[in-house]
């Protein structure tokens, strides 16, 4: 045994030196914690790299073997096609120029790519309210009010969920056709909110059965009604829980397909992914194009996260300080 | 300031559990009421229903002459503090004190004047920036007292206020709310499960169990001359010392008689008790009310197998097998005893409690 080590503990010979081997454990954790986070976050952000990538990048270059990560001649053409892809005529003439083969070949849907933007938003900001207005009040009495049924309703809710969204396309299409609401954007909200409010009563039942009942009988006695009971004091609380409703509503109606494809025909109501999806027509494809407008729609999901980060970050902290 | 009145009042849960049953009761205006029970007695049931935070069921609660079985909450002019204490955990000290005003619309100027004053009177002036979570309890016991107070309400009610808070701290706390009583003047409605709280507190006290009111006195009146067994028990510590036996006369008096013992009544308990010769009873003798130090006279001796000594400090405890019956005592310092020790204590037969065997009701009172 070394001198250094039987001086700086008390390590009887034979018996294994603990600290030095606790030492190497902590070690070899951060080691593999760095590791494994390191997979993971290649993992998640290799296709979202990719896609950026590859829509600075011509048709020719993406198509390259072996592919380039970093484009060799980046070029914004692909955007400045999206944002002026109506003013474009293909005529008998120029139909060469969009050929595939030459890669600058341009849907001919490309056009209403920034209209579906704007319907896919709408969609998804008025199912995000209507979900925080139907959904809060609808937890905080499941949660806090005792009413005949409670437990039937909360199961009822729950049970929604187990049904899988295709069973439902059929019976939702013949009521939105029945109230006339067939490629219009109002056919879209209906349905995603048959299918996020009940999450969002879940996941804020969750949170209000965690604050204590005594929370609200005291803001009752204090002179707050039911409801400002639930504005003043429960709201506030609820904050993470809130940010995480906002964020999973949006990105639900942001990404939703099936129904999308069903109720919408034209521009008029015709969300992201149906629009991207039409890129890819019978004869042709062009990845740089579906690329920049994959890179266009991730754009809208990814402000509002950073936007309400902030607000899950300062919401944790007020629930972090309970009574 | 409001006297309340409980007349046939039952609350009944969706469940089918009747937890209050038929309670009458009348509160005067500025007093002092302890509602005494172990949990499930009903007692916060009957406080959420002064609060208006349950519905009641049957009948008719009024505050002076009004009927406020549907009046909400905020409608009533009633201020809680609860277990746990409740406290905002996003607003700071000061904002959870001023936020009943502010719901009631007070000028900023009086909410102001008011939150400190209340601070002031608690001595927690200098927490009103922070946040609940950086109280200690007793500090969070405060801010919910002064939340109340702000308020000057015609009722307070306490929901256990005191059962956080560590034994040391509960009985100063407990000095304070007698003393914001004094000083409030207006109706209090305490509920607690500690004795020692509800006798030093009350004006009143009612003893509550499976929803149904035992009795209501005044501390010593309970403690004293309890209705029954479970009041009995209920209050006293070490708890009162039961031995079943039977009335017979004798001496020229009346007599309590269980193997050997042989207990005779004092004049005012034995003409009671003159008509129940024969009875089976249930005698109560509570811890305190014996002597161990004087050679005990005849008809006031208990006489048995001591089976424990705990020292408490100020006096012992003594453990006592008696005819059978495990009994415990509180008797002074001064006489040492052994385990095993065969002892005879004198009784204090003025205060002897006298319960029928069955129904447990006191014959005596």
């Amino acid at each position: 045994m070394s001198e250094a080590a039987s001086t700086s503990c008390v390590v009887r010979s034979g018996q294994p030196d603990y600290r030095r081997r606790a030492r190497l454990a902590r070690f070899g954790r951060a080691v593999s914690i760095f590791l494994g986070s390191l997979v993971l976050l290649a993992y998640v952000l290799a296709p979202v790299a990719w896609l950026v990538s590859s829509s600075l990048q011509t048709e020719k270059e993406i198509v390259s073997v072996p592919p380039h990560w970093i484009p060799e001649e980046p070029t914004a053409r692909n955007f400045q096609a999206i944002f002026s892809a109506g003013e474009e005529q293909v005529t008998y003439e120029t139909r060469k120029t969009t050929d595939a083969s030459s890669g600058g070949y341009i849907p001919p849907t490309a056009k209403n790519l920034l209209p579906a933007m704007r319907n896919s938003f709408l969609v998804a900001t008025i199912v995000v309210i209507l979900n925080l207005l139907v959904g809060t009040p609808a937890a905080y009495a499941m949660s806090k009010i005792r009413y005949w049924g409670r437990d039937a309703s909360m199961y009822f809710l729950l049970m929604t969920r187990v049904v899988p969204d295709i069973a439902l396309v059929v019976p939702f299409f013949l009521v939105i056709r029945k109230l006339g609401l067939l490629d219009s954007i109002w056919s879209l909200v209906i349905t995603y909110l048959a299918v996020t409010v009940p999450f969002t009563v879940f996941i804020l039942l969750q949170y209000f059965d965690g604050l204590p009942d005594e929370l609200d009988k005291a803001a009752r006695v204090d002179g707050c009604s039911r409801f400002q009971a639930l504005t003043k004091v429960f709201l506030p609380l609820a904050m993470p829980s809130l940010v995480a409703v906002v964020l999973f509503a949006f990105l639900t109606s942001w990404n939703e397909f099936l129904f999308a494809l069903m109720f919408t025909q034209t521009v008029h109501s015709q969300t992201l992914p149906i629009l991207v999806a039409s890129f890819t027509s019978d004869f042709t494809i062009s990845f740089s194009f579906i690329n920049a407008a994959g890179v266009v729609a991730i754009v809208p999901p990814i402000i509002v996260a950073v936007v309400f980060e902030r607000h899950i970050v300062s919401g944790l902290t007020a629930g972090a300080v309970k009574g | 300031m409001a006297s309340i009145t409980f007349k046939n009042v039952n609350k009944r849960y969706a469940g089918g559990t009747l937890a209050v049953d038929n309670l009458n009761l009348s509160i005067a205006d500025k007093e002092f009421v302890v509602l005494l029970g172990p949990s499930g007695c009903g007692k916060s049931t009957t406080l959420n229903m002064l609060a208006g935070l349950e519905e009641v069921t049957e009948g008719e609660l009024r505050f002076d002459k009004e009927l406020v079985n549907h009046t909400p909450p905020h409608r009533r002019d009633v201020a809680m503090v609860f277990q746990s204490y409740a406290l905002y955990p996003h607003k700071s000290v000061y904002e959870n004190i001023a936020f009943s005003l502010r719901m009631r619309n007070y000028k900023a100027q009086e909410i102001d004047r008011r939150v400190r004053d209340a601070a002031a009177r608690l001595e927690i002036a200098h927490l009103l920036d922070r946040r609940p979570s950086q109280l200690s309890g007793g500090q969070r016991q405060r801010v919910a007292l002064g939340r109340a107070m702000v308020r000057r309400p015609a009722v307070f009610l306490m929901d256990e206020p005191l059962s956080n808070l560590d034994a040391a701290l509960r009985v100063s706390m407990r000095a304070e709310i007698k003393e914001l009583h004094r000083t409030m003047a207006t109706t209090f409605v305490y509920v607690t499960h500690d004795q020692a709280e509800a006798l030093t507190l009350a004006d009143r006290i009612v003893v509550m169990r499976h929803g149904v009111v035992q009795q209501v006195g005044t501390p010593d009146e309970i403690y004293e001359r309890p209705a029954n067994t479970f009041v009995a028990s209920f209050l006293g510590s070490p708890p009162i010392n039961y031995l079943d036996g039977t009335i017979a006369a004798a001496d020229g008096g009346m007599q309590f008689q269980r193997g050997e013992v042989r207990l005779t009544f004092a004049p005012h308990a034995a003409e009671r008790l003159a008509a129940s010769a024969g009875r089976q009873v249930r005698l109560g003798i509570r811890s305190e009310d014996v002597d161990g130090r004087s050679q005990p006279p005849r008809g006031a001796s208990l006489s048995g197998q001591v089976t424990s000594v705990l020292p408490v400090g100020s006096d012992q405890f003594l453990g006592m097998r008696v005819e059978g019956a495990e009994m415990f005592f509180r008797v002074g310092k001064d006489v040492r005893h052994a385990e095993g020790e065969t002892i005879a204590l004198t009784v204090d037969v003025n205060r002897l409690h006298v319960f029928d065997a069955e129904s447990g009701a006191n014959l005596i009172w």
